[in-house]
């Protein structure tokens, strides 16, 4: 069978150094390539070259995920978790964004304020585990504030950078027409820092995500991390896979929802 | 010293580096100036001052007789990269010089903009993004913006400097014909002599940094108002051209 004239320009400038984008033509590789590699891993764990307690074959994770959706409850701890994930993101954001915006606009806020966040956004956040458990006791507060502390001190660097760039350029020709210094915060930095600020958004959302199974793992009864900690707890590790493969899920559906996002809003790139 | 635009004793340092010597010189009004010299001279930094986005070391900057302190709609900027906001039509792009205007209302801000939106051929391009324009309209849309900000002085510094040389004919052709038919006063920064020859009024060649004025030369005195484009091609051009280039390798040492 020979590809069509259609089908190969479909896919021929997949090929090429920088070439054209092809959507359907990357989607076609991105779920061909996705196949391949459970195909291969479910014919690695039938083969049994590696032991099933290391690593279930896909069919086996695809039976846990079923059993776990519909005898243990999964969709709710799927909710929990995506509700401490948002909660936390969006007061890392609400945060990040005027403190990040005053850092780069205001040299004494950032003098005042990079050293500590340079300092803090260094520490592993599950050394700071025990402090949070401390200051938080073991209810929401401290799962909410180990996904904040994860996202919070990479996000106001990624804003302060953003504002950082902002043209020159702009800002002068904004001053010339009479703009003060709100107006071209307002009507000129935020609009030129919209499309790096919801890729930045993006990317820490995903962060977020990962810091899930330690904010979960501190006396939790609920929510994706706990379901994962306590299956590796019985060596269950269909089940973990099965957990994994959730929060991968979700991160897939979220940036391609974000992508459309800012494919909509920012039409004029 | 007289002139619409005036430089007293203006000099300008930053920290150790001397970049502008004490300087003084008027600009008539309504006149097209181009400050020529090789780059990284200083004679942005001169611009710039008059914009009120530097501020002088010592002396001072004069508009009309009144002390520049700081950037207003008067002296409006069109520079040579990030010229339009990309996020607004070019219909938008005019209106947000007016932005800040209390005293035009809706109706006055919207007859401007079909204003210059024809007088600089963009009314077919009201609604295209920057993105979707060449970069010659994109600075036909910087300028406009600025003159329906109202500014009586533009400053430009070397606004064509990234086109090709077709749109660059046609762009000074139409800023020596706007500038004479909107009554502005125009401080054009380049270093391209033949740029400078056919735009000026009036050219001001600076020496190497720290700036300093070595020459002050009267071109519409020897090339008259009216610049077709075929001027390029006499004599007079070639000649006062020459005369340019030859002051500047024998005032500067430098070849722009």
């Amino acid at each position: 069978m020979s590809l069509s004239d259609g089908d190969s320009d479909l896919f021929s400038s997949l090929f090429v150094f920088r070439g054209r984008a092809s959507p359907l033509g990357e989607f076609a590789v991105s779920v061909a390539a996705a196949m391949l590699v459970i195909a291969l891993w479910e014919l690695a764990a039938r083969a049994g070259i590696i032991a099933p307690q290391f690593l279930p074959s896909p069919s086996r994770v695809v039976v846990a995920l079923w059993t776990m959706l519909t005898e243990q409850n999964l969709v709710w701890h799927v909710a929990v978790s995506t509700a401490r994930v948002w909660i936390a993101f969006l007061l890392a954001a609400i945060m990040a964004i005027p403190i990040g915006i005053m850092m780069s606009s205001y040299r004494i806020v950032g003098a005042a304020l990079e050293p500590m966040i340079d300092f803090i956004r260094y520490l592993p956040v599950p050394a700071l585990v025990p402090l949070s458990i401390i200051w938080f006791g073991v209810g929401e507060e401290t799962k909410i504030f180990l996904l904040w502390l994860g996202t919070f001190f990479q996000l106001v660097l990624l804003v302060a950078d953003d504002m950082r760039r902002v043209p020159q350029e702009f800002v002068e020709v904004a001053r010339t027409v009479g703009a003060n210094s709100r107006q071209v915060m307002t009507d000129v930095a935020l609009h030129w820092m919209g499309p790096t600020l919801l890729d930045n958004l993006r990317i820490t959302l995903g962060w977020c995500w990962t810091y899930l199974i330690i904010a979960e793992i501190v006396a939790a009864d609920s929510g994706i991390g706990y379901v994962i900690w306590t299956a590796r707890r019985f060596v269950k590790t269909p089940e973990v896979m099965a957990g994994v493969v959730v929060i991968g899920l979700i991160g897939l559906v979220t940036d391609q929802l974000l992508r459309l996002l800012h494919r909509r809003l920012f039409r004029y790139l | 010293m007289t002139g619409y635009v005036q430089f007293v004793d203006t000099a300008k340092s930053f920290g150790p580096v001397n970049v502008v010597r004490k300087t003084s010189l008027g600009l008539e009004r309504n006149s097209l100036v181009v400050f020529l010299g090789p780059s990284g001279c200083g004679k942005t930094t001169l611009m710039r001052m008059v914009g009120g986005l530097d501020e002088p070391s010592s002396g001072s900057i004069l508009l009309g007789g009144e002390k520049v302190v700081r950037p207003d709609r008067r002296r409006g900027m069109v520079f040579q990269s990030y010229s339009s906001f990309p996020w607004l039509t070019v219909e938008k792009n005019i209106a947000f010089g007016m932005r800040y205007r209390k005293d035009l209302d809706a109706m006055q801000k919207a007859e401007r903009i079909g204003h210059y939106l024809d007088l600089f051929g963009l009314a077919d391009f009201a609604g295209s993004y920057p993105n979707r324009i060449s970069g010659g309209m994109r600075q036909r849309v910087a300028i406009a913006r600025t003159l329906a900000a109202g500014s009586d002085v533009l400053l430009m510094d070397e606004p064509f400097g990234a086109l090709d040389a077709l749109t660059r004919e046609r762009l000074q052709v139409e800023l020596r014909q706007i500038q004479i038919r909107e009554e502005k006063t125009v401080i054009f920064v380049t270093h391209d002599v033949e740029e400078a020859v056919f735009l000026a009024d009036r050219i001001i060649l600076f020496s190497r940094r720290p700036a300093s004025v070595v020459a002050d030369i009267d071109v519409a005195a020897e090339l008259g108002a009216d610049r077709p484009l075929e001027i390029r091609e006499t004599q007079k051009f070639f000649e006062l051209r020459n005369k340019v280039l030859h002051l500047i390798r024998n005032e500067t040492g430098v070849v722009v």
